[in-house]
């Protein structure tokens, strides 16, 4: 309590000096030529300017040094690095602007600083100068353009992905606070979900279709694992309020709408090891987590996020992400193999009952595995 | 065209003061006349300046040290930072408090509220507004605005706590078990923004039915100063672009109250499904930004209305290109009614639309960026009186530039797709809106102030503050350009290791937030102060920035009606600085033998 009173006496007293000094210096300039005493200002303030000028710039260029090494590495996934040029060009665009109009305009601050025998000079419109500065950024903003829109195109281009069956799909339903990730097990299919309200309830939030057998094999994850170089797809929805699923360094972010499904379409281009390994060699990255005592390198983890306002506890809704190879991934499903319906809803039932292809589909990974083994096996010899 | 005049003979309101009993209550509370509303909306947009810029330090402190507790915090705030840490349900609603509060209390009404009430009369030659008693109650709507705005901080749920974009079915649905704030906090919040509207538009109205009629003899259309276009630019924007707010609020308020479904669809909740069908979120979003998007140039053209008349005063040379100016602000009037759906490229909207959008944005650019090169040229080769107005003035293009470069990046979809909800956006709109449009808003206190109240400010206090707040404002909202993977509108980062590389970054902007709001106090100190004790405006020194327009003609305190005798008559247009061997040729001063009108 006491240390409060101290600091609040010493802030007043602080504004009070301010306020003294300030008063006392326009009490000092009463009766003196107001000219003279404009000069003056206008010269001190003006080179103030030209100072910020300086140091603003020496200041922001210090900052990139500084800040940038911690900005999220380089993009995770193919169409990523679509987004970093862009936004590369357009910082560099965008730096160059900067830097010559603040020259321009507190240089010219600094020159033009009020001097009492100078005048002037009328100047009130030049078509030519205004043309220029038309379509100088007509055309720089054209370029931007349809680069832009180039990469969009290419980003949202869902057909590209029709018929391949070579997709990794999933689904991943946003609600406070959390995330319910479901893959479609080995048969690559989701079962169905039907919104009424028999289906909806505490045991199945989603409504999903028991009767439809795609829904068998399906199960619900608490991380994302996804494949290198697989095209993926990830299906978005949302339980109660908006939601965001943002992958930072996948630049994947697209909203989760309640009754209204969206999606995004992504490839990873790194494994988890991969990616580590690529940060090992960046300084920022070498430095030592104080919590683990590791470099930061190795503490790396992709992470899924929420990014639209979603309640007292959006800043929390974190998942891990993992990326790896195929044959990894498949032994991941295998070791899954709680697939919801035959753990829960229907634990009498056998998967064997199933006609469809899981356990073939089980079987023929399982097998890959053993095969590609056997392979580095052979290789090794 | 510059032989249009349209005149209206306004001398019965010469001597209004005349006719009336004016009471103490007509004079300072209920009155009618546009420079006492001026004030009005003024004194109330710095209350809630203040109140809005507190709010930030105390969520600024949440950032800066999320694992520290401060017990003055919780002696402040009670039960919402329980052990002095604020709990993560109120740093929402402060959030959101905070974004409501700057972006329509005091950058919408405070500032244009106060700047057209003050100088479109005084600029144009006119006795009062149109209407002096819709005036009124346009400020009387924002106060009672105000009142339930204010009164939602004390109620038990706290005030709204869904964000200043007010989204549903966050906001959607009345039930305080999905957000604390979207109980009653949220019904005082549409009920605070449904008064908010009714007065913006009355004032709006008002606000171009006067510039249209009731200019005085010679004041056409192309020799209105720069500010009065951009007045009566925000004041059409107002008019267009509120009604769909009120809209979007009206449905929002039936979605919650009575249980329709415009903006609802699928609702599971705990694994209940819900009655709504049909609606969607998206909707929501489209009306809200179809406001949102204008209302940022809402809040910027008077700043930069301002600025041209500044820095042409203060250079004593006239705005570089007049017209282009005008067209520019139109362009961007236009224009700016076809972009509000870059504020949605990832919300689900479909991507074919979001092209359109992408260009329509970018197309923006183009008239904002004439405008900076055009402040620029009107500086060179000028002679620059650096008085506080100019300083901030100066500040302001800084701002404008250093804001609106990173439009680029995110008017562009693609780029949009990484830096959406990021502190990427934060840093843009606060640079370019936030701190820019402030600065508008102190070039024109410290210009107008000696003939708001017949007095001057200090000005060395004033350097203080425009240093503390350029400084601060950069060292606050620049660094956010880094965290453009960083999500905003979070509590705490330590959740996310991908998000936690910027703790001492965070640190050294609540600093600088301190730092600015430091400067605030200064400013507050040397406002209140000049206000009944600061130097004197004499009668000799009736235009003492040397300025051109007309309502430097007026007397140190002109009553209501403006002019004593008869309306001043126009013969040139404002700009005529440093031109016809004299540095000043005021707007009714006739033109001189063999001069030709600009
Ligand atoms: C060069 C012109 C500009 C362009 C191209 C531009 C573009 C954008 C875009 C695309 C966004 C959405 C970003 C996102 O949420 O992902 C945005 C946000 C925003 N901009 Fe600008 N902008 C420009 C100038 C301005 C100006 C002049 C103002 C205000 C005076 C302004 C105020 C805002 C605000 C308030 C937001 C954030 C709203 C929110 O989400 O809470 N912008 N801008
Ligand atoms: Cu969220
Ligand atoms: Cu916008």
């Amino acid at each position: 309590m006491g240390t409060t009173i101290l600091a609040l006496l010493a802030v007043v007293l602080f504004f009070t000096i301010i306020f003294f000094v300030a008063k006392a210096s326009e009490l000092s300039s009463i009766g003196k030529d107001a000219n003279e005493e404009m000069e003056s200002t206008s010269n001190l303030q003006g080179k103030l300017l030209f100072a910020f000028l300086i140091l603003g710039l020496g200041a922001v260029a210090w900052s990139f040094f500084e800040l940038g090494p911690r900005m999220l590495p380089q993009a995770a996934s193919e169409h990523g690095v679509l987004i970093d040029d862009m936004f590369n060009i357009t910082t560099v665009v965008a730096m160059l602007v900067f830097v010559l109009t603040h020259i321009a305009l507190l240089s010219f601050a600094y020159m033009y600083r009020y001097r009492r025998d100078k005048q002037a000079y009328f100047f009130p419109h030049s078509n030519k100068l205004e043309m220029i500065w038309t379509v100088i950024p007509a055309i720089v903003l054209t370029f931007l353009v349809f680069r832009g829109i180039s990469a969009w195109n290419q980003i949202f281009d869902f057909e590209k992905l029709e018929g391949n069956t070579e997709v990794l799909k999933f689904e991943a339903t946003a609600k406070q606070f959390g995330w319910i990730l479901r893959y479609p097990g080995p048969d690559g299919e989701f079962g169905n979900r039907i919104i009424d309200s028999e289906h909806i309830n505490q045991m199945n939030e989603l409504g999903i279709d028991w009767e439809d057998k795609n829904s068998h094999d399906d199960f619900f994850a608490d991380e994302i694992v996804l494949v290198k170089g697989k095209p993926t797809i990830v299906k978005l929805g949302a339980q109660d309020v908006l939601h965001g699923f943002y992958l930072p360094h996948f630049r994947v972010k697209m909203d989760c709408v309640p009754g209204m499904p969206t999606q995004f379409m992504f490839t990873p281009a790194y494994t988890t090891q991969e990616y580590q390994a690529l940060l090992s060699t960046k300084k920022y990255w070498q430095q030592i987590n104080p919590e683990t005592g590791n470099p930061k390198w190795q503490d790396f983890t992709f992470e899924l996020a929420c990014t639209e306002l979603c309640g007292k506890s959006h800043f929390a809704m974190q998942k891990v992400v993992r990326v790896v190879t195929q044959e990894e991934y498949d032994k991941w499903v295998i070791e899954k193999n709680r697939s919801y319906y035959y753990s829960v809803i229907n634990p009498d039932a056998s998967p064997e009952l199933v006609e469809v292809a899981p356990v073939e589909l089980v079987v023929d990974s399982l097998l890959e595995v053993v095969d590609s083994t056997l392979m580095e096996v052979v290789a090794a010899h | 065209m510059s032989e249009v005049t349209a005149h209206h003979d306004l001398e019965h309101g010469a001597h209004h003061d005349d006719h009336h009993e004016s009471s103490w209550l007509t004079t300072y509370i209920f009155s009618q006349d546009h420079k006492m509303i001026a004030k009005q909306f003024l004194v109330t947009g710095i209350f809630w300046a203040f109140i809005g810029g507190l709010l930030s330090l105390f969520f600024r402190l949440q950032l800066a040290w999320p694992n520290e507790t401060f017990p003055i915090l919780e002696s402040l705030l009670g039960s919402w930072a329980e052990g002095g840490k604020l709990s993560n349900e109120f740093y929402y609603a402060l959030v959101t408090m905070h974004g409501t509060i700057l972006v329509f209390f005091v950058l919408t009404a405070g500032l244009s509220g106060t700047f057209a009430n003050f100088l479109i009369p005084l600029q144009i030659g006119a006795r009062d507004m149109a209407s002096p008693l819709m005036n009124m109650l346009s400020y009387w709507f924002f106060f009672a605005a105000s009142v339930v705005l204010f009164l939602s901080f004390f109620i038990q749920t706290g005030p709204a706590s869904g964000g200043w974009t007010a989204y549903p079915p966050l906001n959607g649905m009345r039930d305080i078990a999905i957000n604390k704030g979207s109980g009653l906090g949220f019904d005082m919040w549409i009920g605070s923004m449904t008064l908010f509207i009714v007065g913006s538009t009355l004032g709006s109205l008002n606000y171009v039915a006067t510039v249209i009629n009731m200019r005085t003899k010679g004041m056409s259309f192309t020799k209105m100063p720069l500010v009065i276009w951009a007045l009566m630019f925000t004041a059409v924007l107002g008019i267009l672009a509120f009604p769909a707010l009120l809209a979007a609020c009206g449905l929002l308020e039936f979605d919650r109250l009575l249980g329709t479904s415009f903006y609802l669809n699928n609702i599971v909740i705990n694994g209940d499904l819900q009655a709504y069908k049909g609606g969607s979120p998206l909707i929501f979003q489209h009306l809200f930004w179809f406001l949102g998007h204008p209302e940022v140039y809402i809040i910027i053209f008077p700043a930069m209305g301002i600025v041209s008349e500044v820095l042409s005063v203060h250079a004593k040379k006239p705005v570089f290109g007049y017209k282009a100016m005008i067209l520019s602000l139109g362009a961007i009037l236009v224009i700016g009614f076809f972009v509000w759906a870059h504020h949605m490229f990832v919300t689900g909207m479909s991507p074919t639309i979001g092209k359109v959008f992408v260009i329509f944005t970018l197309l923006i650019a183009i008239p904002s960026a004439i405008k900076v090169f055009n402040w620029i040229t009107t500086i060179w080769r000028g002679n620059l009186r650096f008085t506080p107005p100019m300083m901030f003035a100066i500040g302001f293009v800084s701002l404008f530039i250093s804001g609106g470069i990173t439009g680029i990046h995110l008017g562009n979809s693609t780029i949009d797709i990484q830096l959406h909800d990021s502190y990427f956006v934060v840093g843009h709109f606060h640079i370019v809106m936030g701190v820019a449009a402030f600065f508008g808003m102190w070039a024109g206190v410290y210009q107008w102030f000696p003939k708001m109240f017949g007095r001057f400010m200090n000005p060395t206090l004033g350097y203080i503050h425009f240093w503390g707040s350029i400084i601060g404002g950069y060292m606050v909202f620049f660094p956010m350009h880094f965290m453009a993977g960083v999500p905003r509108r979070y509590y705490a980062f330590d959740q996310f290791q991908s998000f936690n590389n910027f703790t001492d970054v965070n640190v050294f902007m609540t600093l600088a937030a301190f730092l600015v709001f430091a400067a605030q106090i200064v400013f507050l100190i040397n406002f209140f102060y000049s206000m009944f004790k600061g130097k004197e405006m004499t009668e000799d020194n009736l235009n003492p920035w040397g300025a051109n327009t007309l309502e430097w003609t007026t007397s140190v305190h002109p009553g209501h009606g403006n002019w004593e005798g008869d309306l001043p008559e126009v013969h040139r247009w404002p700009y005529d600085y440093s031109t016809n061997g004299k540095e000043i040729n005021p707007q009714n001063m006739p033109l001189g033998e063999g001069e030709e009108a600009h």
